[in-house]
């Protein structure tokens, strides 16, 4: 039941909003989600989600969700790479929340705050899982889980992954990965386990039912809410 | 200097026990618990081979048991999956007990009092050292052939290595001097065992004198060692293997001892046991060896006159008991010379004897034989000139924990005496708890093979003295044919696997299924014979006496 769910809600998804001609994803044409400002460390990064005014077609908001995988363009020694990458925490800022002072606000303007409303923004933790390389004609190849060992940019652009390229990162050798795991349990923290119980859900609903691959996922998502909730005293 | 590549592990440093370290292996160099592993150390300046027997192994890195949440898919897909590599990622830690050095001097182990450090490599004991060091073999280097030794008994080779690779040889003196134990429940292999050891002993470097006991006639293919040309010697000689069955048993009456007498009558009166052992004494004082009932009875009618109820009485029980039985003759008796003579095993055959008779002719014969064993020993005349070695099977009939048996006394004085008149005795039981204690410790090397029943294991653990906790913990999972030898004619316990027997073995459960499918078509070929009608006459009787 639970699995069929997810998989039509991750499928319809990916038919509607990111893949329009149904198969061959095309990574230049993804959503931009933001642009990174600020890093944590080397593989924990700060984006700035797009809004209205920053692009044409600013992410909708399940396009940026917890658990979204995404990518960012890379090209190093002439060859296009892409760093993935995964959205494990969101940040509401607003630099007019707790400024003391006169408000400007009147019974028939309910709302006057010059120039900062603009200024309210969401900001996204992004963790770096891997890399691949990016194909003549728009695919990847090569994904491997290795940690990254370039740097991203301030103001590089941070896209939305489609469900294609997320299974084919994920895939080596016809065999579901996800060996960047425990590097991801240690960036996310407190919210580790939601991440990667995320990641295989979508993973899980894109895959065929019968996928022998569908039952290793089941075991290590056990495992990681088992660990998760021992970690949290509840057993 | 050691050579690397034998090295199966690192000591990791000292255990909970005095005697016990910890050390470490990777998962490719499986040890096996029991398994005889070297080190050395330096003792006065020399460096020694110090062994030492694993004795418990457990995994200290290995994948998460999360791992193997579902049966269907293996735990190295999951670990795979998540990128965790699962070439040599288990560790084991194991516990070691050192056993010694091999002090060339004293031909047994030294223990160095002294640990290994951290850091030592260890190895797996080589096969020959383990042959020569681990029998109480007397060598005196650390690394012998031992197959080129006389007086060994080559009974198996050791379980946690592959077969016939350390191969024990045991010296048949020390086991045939202080006593033989072979404990094992029904089915695991007791007479096998012994069968081994009838053969070695009997092979042209040992010719034995043995005397097998054996109440349920199970050594009967041991004849085949006659011809065979494993056990034929250089000088022509050739083992020789008698047989006797229980027509040819015979106790003359003048070797019964009053007690043995009192045991057999039936209830006696305390004024007939008077009688009776007063007219016993006179008649055992008299030259003449071969009386019987009737001279007694002349005898005590002499004493008392003819008309004493008393001896009226006794003579009634005495004909019935004594006369009666062909078991007892005036005269006949088993000739000693012909049942022990070196070079030859006799198996007496008392499956047709009831358990009592069994009991009396083995009194008597082992009475004989000690007799004349000292007196040997005490440069007498003696039909016995050298030393024998009497195995019993079911030897908890011959020297019961409790119960009345007459061989009771005379086992008991054997094994505390024997060994310095060249008296061997080796029991063979199913039951040790059923066994005297006195008895039953004294014997000095034990065969231990599985026992499953508590009060079986705690009368080991109680007798014997070799028997460490390490050996009893194994004797619930030894299968058929394993075992545990220990006591004095091992420097160590160790755990065996029997050889093959070069004879058949004849012992063995019948073929139940066969013989009723056989007997059912017998019956079905009879012609029916119609039964008389049974028309309720007269009451029913009960259960009939069979008598």
């Amino acid at each position: 039941m639970h699995r069929s769910t997810t998989r039509r809600q991750y499928g319809d998804e990916a038919m509607t909003d990111t893949l329009a001609d149904g198969d061959s994803p095309d990574l230049d044409s993804c959503v931009r989600i933001g642009s990174i400002v600020s890093s944590n460390s080397h593989l924990d990064y700060v984006a700035e989600v797009y809004k209205e005014r920053d692009c044409d077609r600013p992410p909708e908001l399940h396009e940026r969700e917890f658990g979204q995988p995404v990518f960012i363009k890379k090209t190093v020694d002439g060859t296009e790479h892409a760093v993935m990458g995964v959205i494990y925490d969101t940040q509401l800022v607003d630099p007019d929340q707790g400024r003391t002072g006169p408000r400007l606000a009147q019974d028939d303007q309910a709302q006057f705050t010059p120039g900062y409303i603009e200024e309210r923004t969401t900001l996204a933790g992004v963790a770096l899982l891997g890399t691949a390389e990016i194909a003549e004609d728009g695919t990847i190849q090569e994904p491997t889980h290795q940690m990254p060992r370039w740097t991203l940019e301030v103001e590089d652009t941070v896209f939305h992954c489609p469900d294609q390229v997320t299974v084919s990162f994920h895939t080596v050798d016809d065999q579901i990965q996800l060996a960047y795991m425990d590097r991801l349990l240690d960036i996310a923290g407190d919210l580790g386990s939601e991440v990667i119980v995320a990641l295989i859900d979508r993973l899980r609903g894109m895959l065929p039912e019968d996928d022998p691959n569908q039952r290793v996922l089941d075991v290590v998502e056990q495992n990681v809410q088992w660990q998760a909730r021992e970690q949290r005293g509840m057993v | 200097m050691t050579d690397r590549s034998d090295v199966v592990g690192t000591v990791a440093g000292p255990g909970d026990d005095p005697n016990e370290f910890v050390f470490v292996t990777p998962s490719d160099k499986s040890i096996k618990t029991g398994e005889f592993i070297t080190y050395t150390v330096s003792v006065e300046g020399e460096p020694r081979s110090v062994f030492a027997r694993v004795t418990n192994r457990e995994l200290i890195r290995g994948l998460p048991e999360g791992f193997l949440a579902d049966p269907e898919v293996g735990p190295e897909t999951v670990a795979a999956t998540l990128g965790v590599p699962t070439d040599d990622t288990e560790l084991y830690r194991l516990t070691a007990t050192v056993i010694g050095y091999y002090d060339t001097n004293m031909t047994t182990f030294a223990n160095p009092r002294q640990l290994p450090d951290p850091g030592t490599p260890l190895s797996i004991a080589p096969h020959q050292q383990l042959e020569t060091v681990l029998p109480n073999l007397g060598c005196e280097t650390d690394s012998t052939d031992v197959t080129t030794l006389d007086g060994v008994a080559h009974i198996g080779w050791l379980l946690n290595r592959p077969a016939e690779a350390t191969n024990l040889h045991i010296p048949i003196e020390e086991f045939a001097s202080t006593h033989l134990a072979i404990l094992a429940s029904t089915g695991s292999g007791k007479s096998y065992t012994a069968s081994v050891l009838i053969e070695e002993m009997m092979r042209p470097s040992s010719r034995a004198s043995l005397l097998v006991f054996d109440p349920h006639g199970e050594y009967d293919t041991l004849a085949e060692m006659q011809g065979e040309e494993a056990f034929q010697g250089a000088d022509g000689y050739e083992p020789s293997i008698e047989y006797y069955d229980p027509e040819r048993l015979r106790v003359r009456i003048s070797e019964l001892e009053i007690g043995d007498v009192m045991a057999i009558l039936d209830n006696p009166s305390n004024r007939m046991q008077e009688r009776l052992s007063t007219a016993w004494r006179a008649m055992q004082r008299q030259e003449s060896r071969t009386w019987g009932i009737d001279e007694l009875i002349a005898e005590m009618e002499r004493i008392y006159g003819d008309d004493d109820a008393s001896v009226g009485a006794l003579e009634w029980r005495l004909r019935r008991s004594i006369e009666r039985n062909d078991l007892f003759h005036p005269e006949e008796n088993v000739p000693l010379d012909e049942i022990v003579d070196p070079g030859q095993c006799t198996v007496l055959q008392m499956d047709t004897l009831d358990q009592w008779d069994q009991q009396l002719i083995t009194t008597v014969l082992l009475r004989r034989m000690y007799r004349e064993r000292l007196d040997d020993v005490r440069d007498r005349d003696s039909d016995i000139e050298h030393p024998i070695f009497a195995l019993f099977e079911e030897g908890h009939r011959f020297a019961p924990a409790s119960g009345e048996a007459p061989s009771l006394g005379i086992m008991r004085t054997i094994t505390s005496e024997g060994r310095k008149f060249g008296f061997g005795l080796g029991i063979i039981s199913q039951r040790p708890s059923k066994i005297d204690q006195d008895v039953l410790s004294q014997c000095g090397t034990q065969i231990s093979m599985q026992i499953k029943n508590p009060n079986d294991q705690d009368a080991i653990k109680n007798s014997v003295e070799a028997a460490g906790e390490d050996v009893l913990r194994e004797l619930p999972g030894l299968t058929p044919g394993q075992a545990v030898v220990s006591g004095d004619a091992m420097n160590t316990p160790a755990l065996i696997q029997v050889r093959q027997r070069r004879t058949p073995h004849g012992a063995g459960s019948r073929p139940v299924i066969e013989e009723w499918r056989e007997a059912y078509d017998e019956r079905q070929r009879e012609p029916t014979q119609s039964e008389s009608a049974d028309f309720a006459e007269g009451d029913s009787t009960g259960v009939q006496s069979l008598d």
